[in-house]
């Protein structure tokens, strides 16, 4: 059996960036001691609870589903808390804010506009036909659960928008993750709101700025796949040009 | 006191030459492949119309070994499309659900790539059938 408990240590570059004081970011470096069972999120814990307290980063559930410690480590966008030291021994081991994004302080970027994406695609299901409470629940079948489920997995963690290059080239991109959060809604046999959706992602910065590259659903750590709720939504929105000259609109 | 002074990070300009994009910009360079390939047809088409001459130098040209070494890397490269777009072609399509269940991704490719397959030999059948009754 390996020992768990020995402690070694083990070397982490973290790209530092304090808004107060520095012009650019820079690599600091951290030897931090470490067991087989730690993760990266903890690494970063013990740095701030023992050598920098200033260094800032996110977190909340350290365990994969809350989607706030994503951070570049030696390169790929993953989760600070599902990324083990022991995968990166001996080291050392890069640490970066997540790539695409605008660097708030150290490892913390801002997610404001990712916010407002997620926002502008009705994120709930819209009923059809209303129902009252007296006529009851709206059912579903399982297959027309399976329609949608994996994409309701997302954990709007954004290490789909970091790998993405299209993103990183055009930041009005609606980009992947957006994309995976409409399809879940799109595709709920409840829901009646595709037109609307798909009103918000016409064009360049809709879904047209996606060429396919697929990485964004390799880096997913939850299996949701958003490069195929993008690549569907460039058949519906390109059915829904051709469409648009035979519907009625309704001038108000 | 907090002070707000967001850094953007430029995105590297040679992105598409590192991995784990060098694949994707590969898939895409062969794609070229397909327009060169297709441009040299269209070149047996043109000569065909400017009379025997011409056509006559286009199948000289065609047997050269440069032509033959040419169609080799353009086969190749057309055959890595195929492969690779297969391997993408369930990310652009809706999701297939049979008895309840998903269909996998691989699943989806298989099929598309035997039937591309199924085709290709059909047609090269066809060819070699025409070909021996001319
Ligand atoms: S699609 Fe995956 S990678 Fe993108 S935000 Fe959702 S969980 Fe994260
Ligand atoms: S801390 Fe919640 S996903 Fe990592």
């Amino acid at each position: 059996m390996p020992d768990t408990t020995a402690k070694t240590t083990i070397e982490l570059r973290i790209l530092r960036y304090c808004p107060s004081t520095d012009t650019e970011p820079a690599f600091g470096s951290f030897q931090v001691p470490y067991s087989d069972d730690m993760s990266v999120l903890q690494a970063l814990q013990e740095i701030k609870a023992t050598l920098d307290g200033s260094l800032a980063f996110r977190w909340s559930c350290r365990m994969a589903v809350c989607g706030s410690c994503g951070m570049m480590i030696n390169g790929e966008p993953k989760l600070a808390c599902n990324t083990f030291l022991r995968d990166l021994a001996p080291g050392p081991v890069t640490v970066e804010p997540l790539q695409n994004f605008p660097i708030e302080r150290d490892l913390v970027v801002t997610v404001g506009d990712f916010v407002k994406k997620i926002e502008s695609i009705y994120p709930y299901v819209m009923p059809k036909v209303p129902k009252t409470v007296e006529e009851g629940t709206y059912l579903q079948t399982p297959s027309q659960m399976e329609a949608y489920a994996s994409f309701a997995d997302c954990i709007n963690c954004m290490l789909c928008y970091a790998a993405c290059p299209q993103y990183g080239a055009n930041p009005d991109f609606i980009g992947p993750g957006a994309m995976a959060l409409l399809q879940r809604y799109s595709s709920d046999s409840r829901d009646g709101g595709q037109q609307a959706r798909l009103d918000q992602i016409r064009g360049e910065d809709g879904v047209w700025s996606c060429t396919a590259v697929g990485i964004c659903s390799e880096v997913c750590p939850k299996q949701v796949d958003p490069a195929n709720a993008v690549n569907q939504n460039k058949s519906n929105s390109a059915l829904d040009f051709f469409l648009s000259g035979l519907r009625k609109e309704s001038v108000t | 006191m907090s002070e707000r002074r967001p850094y953007l990070r430029p995105q590297p300009r040679t992105w598409w030459a590192h991995p784990p994009y060098r694949a994707y910009t590969i898939r895409e360079l062969c794609g070229v492949a397909l327009a060169v390939y297709g441009a040299i047809l269209l070149a047996g088409l043109v000569c065909l119309a400017r009379g025997p001459a011409a056509f006559e130098s286009y199948r000289a040209f065609l047997a050269s070994p440069l032509s033959l070494a040419l169609h080799l890397l353009l086969l190749a490269a057309a055959l890595w499309h195929m492969v690779t777009w297969f391997r993408i072609l369930p990310k652009t399509m809706p999701k297939l659900v049979w008895h309840g269940k998903l269909v996998p991704q691989a699943l989806m490719t298989q099929a598309a790539t035997l039937l591309a397959v199924g085709c290709s030999v059909a047609l090269l059948a066809l060819v070699v059938v025409v070909g021996a009754w001319s």
